[in-house]
């Protein structure tokens, strides 16, 4: 009885945990020989590719009402610091900005970004699955992404409130983030980030970042509990432990 | 004489590498525990160094007008953005002398976000282009 109550269980378990990777075949291996080159270290370059569009409408995202009073209201809050003073990883799309370099990995039906700040992994799902109708709400939201013509697009739900669509601008339930990556020269990837959120936004809001790759680097651990001495309350106080 | 011109590390374009570098700082926290429109030197003796996530610590004995030698603490920069950039753990070590450029801590207290320093004839700057692309 026991036995078959557990099995029971283990076969719904299974239906909920679809869908799932497929075994690879020395085809879908050698299928990843086919795509653009993103192996290796890619850190952000900072003074060149800015956000926004040249000669386009002033960069920053274009709110609506409400959530232009959202924002009025956190800034008027006037805490010294984010959570980030405390090493809570600041999550999507934030995570993609940070001055530390990343790492692509490729793999059949999946490609996978390693992120040296906070040491935070992302999974884009490439295998055909379809976005959750209902998605968890997490930090790096769930990606699914597909080849277009040499670029990689990548299609993320279903985000944690605790992250932000801008500085000091929360996102609704239904923001929704799409990255192409694209090999722009050998060794330079840029990635367009447009955010959509029908809640938030009156306009999509794109932003571009220009890429090197390091082939000489590698990714480091960033564990920043080690000896983190900054903080922020509560109340959004900031504050420093200088105690030796 | 200005002590920052001299040593090995070229310090041309270090407003922009500073503009750099407070961009990056600003990836974990503000900088509101900081005095920003304040630039201030000190001196003394290294104690402890601190090679470590998410920003490095130089542990600073300072001896105060009083006679009194007093513990200051610099934060820089993490050592990986600073590992890529020339750094190394022992670019500063226990019992060396060093003047240090800071922005001091608010309310007095003795510590600071460190601008650049020089230990001997060394330079050392916070930012700057990586190592693999200078």
């Amino acid at each position: 009885m026991k036995l078959a109550l557990a099995a029971a269980l283990a076969i719904s378990l299974a239906a909920q945990q679809k869908p799932t990777l497929k075994v690879p075949t020395e085809a879908d291996w050698a299928a990843i020989a086919k795509l653009p080159d993103f192996t290796g270290v890619w850190e952000q370059t900072f003074g060149g590719g800015g956000r926004g569009r040249a000669g386009g409408p002033p960069a920053g995202p274009q709110l609506t009402p409400a959530y232009a009073e959202k924002r009025r209201a956190i800034v008027a809050k006037g805490a010294e610091d984010k959570e980030t003073a405390n090493c809570l990883p600041p999550g999507m799309p934030e995570i993609m900005g940070q001055p530390y370099p990343m790492e692509f990995l490729l793999t059949p039906g999946q490609v996978t970004i390693v992120i040296e700040a906070y040491s935070q992994v992302r999974h884009i799902y490439t295998d055909g699955r379809p976005l959750p109708d209902d998605p968890e709400e997490r930090f790096f939201g769930t990606s699914i992404g597909h080849w277009d013509n040499g670029t990689l697009v990548a299609e993320t739900v279903g985000f944690s409130p605790q992250t932000e669509l801008a500085p000091n601008v929360p996102h609704s339930g239904r923001m929704k983030i799409v990255e192409r990556f694209t090999l722009t020269a050998p060794d330079t990837m840029s990635i367009e980030t447009t955010i959509t959120d029908p809640e938030a936004l009156t306009a999509p809001f794109t932003s571009t970042r220009t890429l090197r790759r390091h082939r000489a680097w590698t990714i480091a651990e960033y564990i920043c509990e080690e000896n983190n001495r900054n903080s922020v309350d509560d109340n959004g106080k900031a504050g420093i432990n200088i105690r030796k | 004489m200005n002590i920052w011109s001299s040593g090995r590390l070229v310090i041309a374009g270090s407003i922009a590498a500073l503009a750099l570098s407070t961009a990056t700082l600003s990836a974990h926290h503000s900088f509101a525990a900081f005095d920003m429109s304040k630039e201030q030197t000190i001196t003394g003796v290294v104690s402890r160094f601190d090679w470590t996530n998410p920003h490095t610590f130089i542990w600073v004995d300072v001896v105060n007008e009083k006679g009194v030698t007093e513990t200051w603490a610099i934060e820089g920069m993490s050592p990986n953005y600073l590992g890529r950039r020339g750094w190394s753990k022992t670019s500063v070590k226990p019992g060396e002398k060093i003047t240090v450029s800071i922005r001091p801590l608010k309310e007095g207290k003795t510590g600071g976000m460190f601008i650049r320093a020089q230990i001997g004839d060394r330079v050392l700057m916070p930012t700057g282009a990586p190592t693999d692309e200078r």
